[in-house]
């Protein structure tokens, strides 16, 4: 009788396992667990067995008839498993089709890049001054110490209005816009669209951007300038970018210096970035002339200051690798998303 | 300025590659922009070219013994002069403005204009071609050579920096030489054939005939040496470097003496130069000196004394020089330095004009010292942080908005032509044409500067629909310039300006899914897409005051366009551009332009907005729609406001949420137009009957006021 059960349950169990469907199992149940089932048949039978036989028959028989009941309420939930399977598996779409969203405007490169300028600027104390572009000849020559008849205007280039109305060549205008409505200490910023005749190709352009510094205080020195940039140069390209001055002349500053970055794309190896000098030039800077100061009612004894002036094209050419500065005036949609 | 290599080496005493001497110069402030490679045209002679990029401030530069002075500076080694023949002239006096030996008679009538003139006058001479050497020479240097007497000139000005100039001697009347300037109506031929019209401002060398060369800029015609010339009068002078500027801009007439003249040449050099080059054209040309070098000289060129305070000298800057160190450098540039009890007495020989002052000298020192062994320090006092102002933060603000509403950023130029503003529409009278001129322009189409931003707006879409892009959503933040009367500079106001043209997805493709839904599919702009990006605008500056008024404007569709009002003023206009302006700029599709006047809006910008309480009771919601006609009196806001009016105090909100308009099933010029009505009290929660009777009263108004009729769904 035992090994009947035993043979029963072997040949149940491979049935229920067998069964791929909801109905397929519902037969079973009925075949083995219903109310005329195989099951039941056999505790029917359980009276004619010797009465000393029945407890472990009995035990046996229930063992049987709940481990099928597990089996088929197990089984019953793996197809129901398998079909929501299914069911999400037909839902399934192409995930390798293009994503739908609304489009998000970019910042335009240059300005960005000028944003970042102004931002290491701002960490070390400066503030943001903007000033007119459309000047006058005193704010841009006289007194920024040109004098009449320079030969140092001709690399001004500078579009006039009218003989005293002319658009800013440089930024370094506002430093007396500034200075004739402040005390020093003076520490400012000047971000700002520039004009000069210059024929427009890949690498010039009539307007640019600049950025200008003016800090007038008590012992300014060259030294300061120098270490102030050299931050600016760090902050900006990396620990190994340093500052190299050079002699250079503008009439508005003495000393004067250009500024120039060591390269960091070939680290002072030489590449075609830098023309093989290991070093790019970056702009303009010496200690605030005081001629300049004067002009502006400042006491020259106790007060020193330094200016610097630099491009910002080059900075974002640079670091984007953008090779045709016509670019940044095109309004070209494919260009501007980019950033 | 081109420095041969080896003709420079003449001077220099170092052991020195051409390619270091050009680090060294370039470190020291001359800068070498390049090193070439010369060989002769006739292929016996080459050298290496220095190209040198003087500045404006070192005219003492301009000549082979100029670099050789500084790069002994730099190298702290000596330089020297060539062989100078001094027994051709004599022991220079100065205050003398006319001097005469017979022969020759010089006379400085503007003594302002021509302080030093000094001549010498040779005989005997045969016009010959120049050695082999001298010309290789001019031509490494970029000269080419003409005859022995004129290239001798140009050699000696290139040698010595001092402009020279051959006279005729027997083309000359009386040999005597008047410096002097011209006068009104006076006209002279030059060199190069061109008669030229002089004015009272040009200086003249001149003999009692009339002018015989503009000072310091070309000699002229009539007294020119030629082939057969045995007579020259050799003119070796000092000018006014303002003088011959006027004269050489004013002219548009620039040569090598006058590139010279105007950096400043030095004014002791007349002599030293006149006895040069005399001895290498008689070398060549035979002949002899008559008498000796006459020297007229107004003004007193002895060196300028100028006091170096060494603490001042560290304090500009930055370093710990000793008085001794300075000295050191500033011997170096020649010139004298004695100690004296308030520092370092300087005298500085007159060829460096541009050393006046004790900060000039603070310079020179360190130059010579190296800017490489500056010091980096930061400057010490702090006494403010670096924050933007509030006005600054702002107009940032303004462009994150305009990018979070998919605005792509662009920059154009601030010219712009008249020809634009025919583009756009504007007629003759329009302010927009009240426009600032440029007097010099670059190119025809830019010749002003601009009013509006936007053509430029439209130039952009022009652009990309050129490189067939059509989807386009640009702004900017720019200046416009706007004339002021009796002002001689424009208003400046910041304006921003917008446009948007095609999709503005970043993909547009569309997705039928489960049960029939449909996704994706282009996000086409239209009237309400730009004027919802004005009103974030407005709303991200916390702009309140502000409403939209039907407009007319020239580029501008008449019934869809808007300005925006502050306070019942137009600041700004938007809308969508006209089919002609369509057209004109050759675009595809319909463009939707907006320009606001930023400047008021950032006036009336608030800083911090003030936090409004949340509700916490729940809101019911009803959905209201009324057909009516499609006219003025029926316009959105109209009803809007009756509803306001009429929906009491629980009435919250008021959000139109479809516009529908169907000739056949509304009936022609009818509308459908639907709101969302959302009912608040503060202290409760509403109920539904409360609810029904505000509806009903609000029904009620707007159909008795108005011909709309209530549209039961």
């Amino acid at each position: 009788m035992l090994d009947e059960i035993a043979l029963m349950q072997t040949e149940a169990e491979a049935a229920i396992a067998a069964a791929d469907s909801e109905a397929a199992l519902e037969e079973l149940r009925v075949k083995y667990l219903g109310r005329n089932g195989l099951v039941r048949g056999q505790f029917q039978k359980l009276g004619s067995l010797p009465k000393e036989d029945r407890p472990a028959v009995g035990a046996a028989l229930n063992q049987l008839a709940k481990g099928l009941e597990e089996r088929l309420e197990a089984r019953r939930a793996e197809l129901a498993a398998a079909d929501a399977d299914r069911a999400l598996l037909a839902d399934a779409i192409d995930i390798t089709l293009p994503g739908r969203s609304h489009r998000v405007g970019k910042r335009h490169p240059l300005l960005a890049t000028l944003d970042e300028m102004v931002a290491i600027f701002l960490g070390l104390g400066f503030r943001v001054v903007e000033g007119p572009e459309v000047e006058d000849y005193y704010h841009s020559f006289t007194a920024l110490n040109y004098p009449e008849y320079h030969p140092a205007m001709d690399e001004q280039m500078t579009f006039y209005c009218g003989p005293d109305v002319l658009l800013r060549s440089q930024t370094s205008t506002v430093q007396i816009r500034a200075m004739e409505h402040m005390e020093p200490p003076v520490r400012i910023v000047v971000p700002g669209r520039c004009y000069r005749r210059d024929t427009v190709d890949a690498t010039h352009c009539h307007t640019f951007y600049q950025l200008e510094g003016l800090l007038v205080d008590e012992g300014v020195t060259f030294a300061d300038l120098k270490g102030t940039l050299e931050i600016f140069a760090r902050e900006m390209f990396g620990e190994r970018c340093h500052v190299r001055f050079r002699p250079d002349f503008f009439p508005f500053t003495e000393p004067s210096a250009e500024v120039a970055l060591s390269c960091t794309l070939c680290e002072g190896g030489g590449c075609r970035v830098c023309s093989n000098t290991g070093y790019l030039e970056v702009g303009g800077a010496g200690e605030v002339d005081p001629n300049v100061l004067a002009g502006v009612g400042y006491d020259t004894d106790k007060y020193t200051g330094f200016a610097f002036g630099v491009g910002v094209e080059r900075f974002t050419m640079l670091r984007h690798g953008i090779d045709d500065i016509r670019l940044f005036y095109s309004g070209d949609m494919r260009f501007l998303g980019q950033f | 300025m081109r420095v041969p290599y080896g003709w420079l080496m003449d001077y220099l005493e170092a052991e020195i590659t051409a390619t270091e001497l050009a680090h060294a110069l370039t470190m020291g402030g001359l800068e070498v922009e390049e090193v070439q490679q010369w060989t002769s045209e006739d292929g016996t002679a080459s050298d290496q070219v220095l190209l040198t990029k003087v500045t404006a401030n070192r005219g003492d530069l301009l000549s082979m013994i100029g670099v050789a002075r500084h790069a002994a500076a730099v190298l702290g080694t000596s330089w020297k002069l060539p062989d100078i023949p001094w027994n051709l002239v004599a022991e220079p006096v100065s205050g003398q403005t006319l001097v005469s030996d017979g022969r020759v008679t010089i006379e400085l009538a503007d003594p302002a204009g021509c302080p030093r003139y000094s001549g010498l006058l040779m005989q005997g001479l045969t016009m010959r071609p120049s050695p082999q050497w001298l010309a290789h020479r001019l031509e490494a240097a970029g000269m080419r050579p003409l005859s022995h007497v004129i290239d001798c000139t140009n050699y000696v000005m290139l040698e010595l920096g001092q402009p020279l100039h051959a006279f005729d001697y027997d083309r000359l009347r009386d040999g005597h030489i008047i410096v002097r300037r011209a006068m009104a109506g006076e006209r002279m031929e030059t060199l190069d054939r061109q008669e030229r019209n002089l004015t009272a401002e040009d200086l003249l060398i001149t003999d009692p005939a009339g002018p015989i060369a503009l000072a310091g800029v070309m000699g002229g015609s009539s007294t020119e040496v030629g082939p057969h010339t045995t007579r020259v009068l050799m003119e070796s002078a000092h000018f006014d470097p303002t003088s011959i500027r006027k004269t050489s801009l004013r002219l548009g007439l620039t040569s090598e003496a006058s590139y010279r003249f105007e950096r400043h040449v030095d004014p002791n050099g007349t002599l030293r130069a006149i006895a040069r080059v005399t001895d290498l054209i008689l070398a060549t040309c035979g002949g002899e000196v008559v008498g000796k070098a006459l020297d007229a000289c107004a003004e007193d060129f002895s060196p300028r004394r100028i006091l170096l305070r060494p603490r001042r000298c560290n304090a500009v800057l930055g370093t710990d020089l000793s008085a001794d160190e300075m000295a050191r450098c500033l011997r170096a540039i020649d010139c004298q330095v004695t100690p004296c009890p308030e520092g370092l007495q300087v005298e500085v020989p007159r060829l460096r004009w541009d050393i006046e002052r004790e900060v000039d000298l603070i310079e020179e020192i360190i130059i010579v010292h190296g800017y490489d062994k500056l010091p980096l320090t930061v400057p010490g006092r702090l006494a403010q942080s670096g924050v933007l102002t509030r006005r600054q933060k702002q107009v940032r603000l303004v462009g994150e908005v305009l990018r979070q509403c998919g605005l792509n950023e662009t920059l154009s130029f601030s010219v712009f032509g008249p020809g634009d503003l025919d583009r756009l529409g504007l007629p003759q009278e329009a302010p927009e044409r009240n426009m600032l001129a440029l007097g010099n322009p670059m190119i025809e189409t830019q010749t002003h500067m601009r009013t509006t931003l936007l053509p430029a707006m439209l130039e952009a879409c022009e652009t990309n629909v050129r490189q067939r892009v059509t989807d386009v959503a640009l702004y900017e933040i720019n200046k416009v310039f706007l004339p002021r009367p009796a002002e001689p500079l424009p208003d400046e106001p910041l304006r921003v300006a917008g446009v948007l043209m095609g999709s503005m997805a970043t993909s547009d493709w569309k997705s039928t899914l489960d049960r029939g839904q449909v996704a994706g599919g282009p996000q086409v702009p239209d009237f309400y897409t730009v004027k919802g990006i004005v009103q974030q605008v407005c709303d991200a500056l916390g702009v309140t005051g502000t409403s939209f008024g039907r407009a007319h404007h020239p580029a501008f569709h008449p019934g869809r366009c808007a300005n925006l009002l502050l306070a019942g003023q137009p600041i700004g206009v938007l809308g969508e551009a006209t089919a002609e302006v369509q057209q004109r700029y050759d675009l595809p599709a319909r463009v939707y332009l907006f320009e606001l006047e930023l400047e008021p809006l950032l006036a009336a910008a608030c800083e911090y907005k003030p936090y409004r309480q949340l509700p916490r009771f729940p809101a019911l919601l009803r959905d209201l729609a009324f057909v009516c006609p499609d006219d003025a009196a029926h316009d959105a806001a109209a009803l809007e406001t009756l509803i306001l009016q009429s929906g009491g105090e629980y009435l919250r909100d008021v959000a139109v949420f479809d516009l529908f308009v169907n000739a056949e099933r509304l009936g022609a010029g009818m509308k459908n137009l639907a709101y969302r009505l959302t009912f608040r009290a503060d202290d409760r929660t509403l109920t539904d009957d409360e609810v029904d009777a505000l509806i009903e009263r609000i029904k009620d108004t707007v159909t008795s006021k108005t011909q709309a009729r209530f549209r039961d769904y």
